[in-house]
């Protein structure tokens, strides 16, 4: 095994063992040693987030085993995040995603956001209770291929569609999906405030966004 | 035959033998009065009402609360001062949080906790000694007062806290941005130590509740499983709900657990728990235990069903058509009592809808019945 391969191994060993210690050891060896942060990120870091999330998808691994994955590897990649710069990483999809004003609920957020990370995706979550003028300027600004809203009560449940209401006011509802979630949200509900996909689950939800950048990449 | 109270349905019910009819309820604290809501309760909707049997006391811990513009609008910052420090929860609190749902609309019914208890490290060992130094006096007027507004036309639970883990997690700590599980892998050891010391503390309060008045014990579980992994169940909650039902259970009462999330998941591990009301439980498409598996999964449990708020958004007839799927899901109709809602306030049109059907459900219930309800409303 050569030396860049050893220390590519520790790194996703840290990872798949969701061991702080190690990956912070495993990345800060690996800079040091001069492996390039691109390969660490590519053939070591997300290809252990895809095991993780596939384990996820299985039923192996729950949301804890999901979470604290996410959280490591962000550990590591705050170490190795700045010898990126200047590397030329190809951008991801970019994904915007927020519960709506109102509510607070963020487990099925969290699970998109992260599932979506590991499948390569930029993903930029603004949280929980966010105003619809912060989700479209948000837009505006990054211009995602999806925007993921969710939200838990029905009650803040038509913030959503407002949210939509106000991305066509803007004239940008044209340029990109929109798939809400929420464990209330249902096929129906999606269609009537004109959102092109709604789940309850996170799994599904992740497998349309996917779908979509396919489609896309076909075309 | 003498027709049963509605308080003799939910009784009869819970106790697993057969009412004359399919007790359906309102929660007091969701429910409007008016003309519609006397409607259905003289057409045979019962009521529940929580209240609590206790009342919390803490030595050397000073409470303060601070209202600070700067923080945010309604933020109140509450702060615990100990000998071992202090910790403190920003809570933010709408117009009407707190007050009686008459007085306010259906939201924010607690404020939102936007910082939390716990965050850093350090706050474990001083939410430990304020739990340590926490203790609890019976107070039996609520649940007295209650069952005598109450009478006959419903029962009376006596409200518990969350067991020590949910609390931990869901309130403590909270579940944003994956901070539980990020703590429970860095600080695994404060959090079974506060774990520990919270069980032990939480026995005085079951025994209070197990004494009380009240025909039923309630905990706030708020179980949701995809929150709570089945390991997490596994290790955490169901010692705890043994205990609490062993001790429940020996002053001969009942215990509730809200159960109101996704429960597929951990629905072989609940049933081996000794919980006897697993109440509201929320089919699909909000849950996804559907009713027939949940009866089926959980043969020495009743369940209280709150009936699902996502269908009330899609209209009257949506409401009428899943509640007779929901009735043919629970033939012959027993172990089950039905809530009109567990989450919001109900409109008066879908108050009456539901009761126009449920009125009509005799027991045991069959599917010539539903058929025949369902031309009669035709």
């Amino acid at each position: 095994m050569t030396d860049e391969a050893r220390y590519l191994k520790a790194l996703k060993e840290a990872l798949l063992e969701m061991d702080y210690d190690k990956m912070k050891k495993a990345a800060e060896e690996a800079m040091a040693a001069g492996i390039d942060p691109l390969k660490a990120v590519t053939e070591a870091l997300s290809p252990a987030m895809v095991v993780i999330g596939e384990k996820f998808q299985s039923g192996e691994y729950y949301l804890p085993e999901l979470i604290v994955a996410g959280d490591v590897m962000k550990e590591g990649m705050e170490i190795i995040g700045p010898y990126l710069r200047g590397k030329g990483r190809e951008p991801g999809h970019k994904f915007v995603i927020a519960t709506v004003e109102g509510d607070n609920h963020d487990i099925g957020k969290n699970i998109v956001g992260t599932l979506l990370s590991a499948r390569g995706f930029d993903v930029i979550d603004l949280g929980v209770n966010v105003p619809v003028q912060k989700i479209v300027e948000t837009v505006q600004e990054h211009r995602p291929e999806i925007l993921g809203l969710s939200a838990l009560l029905t009650v803040t449940m038509p913030k959503m569609g407002e949210t939509i209401q106000t991305l066509k006011a803007a004239g940008l509802r044209d340029q990109l999906k929109v798939i809400i979630g929420g464990s209330s949200v249902t096929p129906e509900f999606a269609r009537e405030i004109g959102a092109d996909h709604g789940s309850t689950d996170a799994v599904d939800g992740v497998e349309k966004c996917m779908q979509w950048v396919s489609a896309a990449k076909g075309r | 035959m003498v027709a049963m109270t509605r308080r003799e349905r939910i009784l009869a019910a819970t106790r697993k033998e057969r009412a004359d009819r399919l007790p359906f309820i309102h929660w007091w604290r969701h429910m409007q009065t008016g003309w519609a809501e006397r409607e259905c309760r003289n057409r045979g909707m019962g009521l529940a009402w929580a209240r609590p049997s206790h009342v919390a006391r803490m030595r050397n811990v000073v409470v303060t609360e601070e209202k600070d513009p700067s923080r945010g609008p309604g933020i109140v910052r509450i702060t615990y001062s100990t000998p071992k420090g202090a910790v403190y929860v920003d809570e933010k609190r709408e117009p009407g949080t707190g007050e009686w749902h008459a007085n306010r609309s259906w939201m924010d019914v607690t404020p939102w906790h936007v910082k939390r208890l716990i965050r850093e490290p350090q706050d474990y060992e001083i939410v430990q000694y304020i739990v340590e130094n926490t203790e609890y006096v019976p107070d039996y007027f609520p649940i007295e007062q209650a069952k005598d507004w109450v009478g006959d036309e419903g029962v009376v639970l006596a409200v518990l806290p969350k067991t020590p883990m949910a609390r931990i997690m869901i309130e403590w700590i909270g579940s944003e941005e994956g901070r539980f599980y990020i703590h429970h892998k860095k600080y695994r050891d404060r959090i079974d130590a506060l774990y520990q010391v919270l069980s032990q503390n939480m026995e005085a309060l079951y025994e209070i509740a197990g004494k009380s008045p009240a025909d039923y014990v309630w905990i706030g579980e708020n179980l949701e499983g995809l929150l709570v992994s089945p390991p997490l169940f596994e290790k955490y909650f169901i010692p705890e709900y043994e205990k609490c039902c062993r001790i429940i259970h020996g002053h001969g009462k009942k215990v509730a657990f809200h159960m109101d999330g996704r429960l597929n998941i951990l629905k072989h591990l609940i049933a081996q728990t000794p919980i006897d009301i697993i109440e509201a439980l929320h089919p699909p498409p909000m849950g996804d235990l559907p009713m027939d598996e949940a009866l089926r999964v959980w043969r020495d449990k009743v369940i209280w069903v709150g009936f699902p708020g996502a269908i009330y958004s899609l209209g009257t007839e949506a409401v009428k058509e899943y509640t007779f799927n929901l009735l043919r899901a629970a033939i012959p109709g027993e172990r089950l009592v039905i809530a009109m809602s567990t989450e919001n306030l109900v409109s008066n049109e879908h108050l009456i809808t539901l009761t126009s059907i449920l009125e009509k459900v005799d027991l045991p219930l069959t599917e010539e019945k539903i058929d025949n309800i369902r031309k009669a409303l035709t």
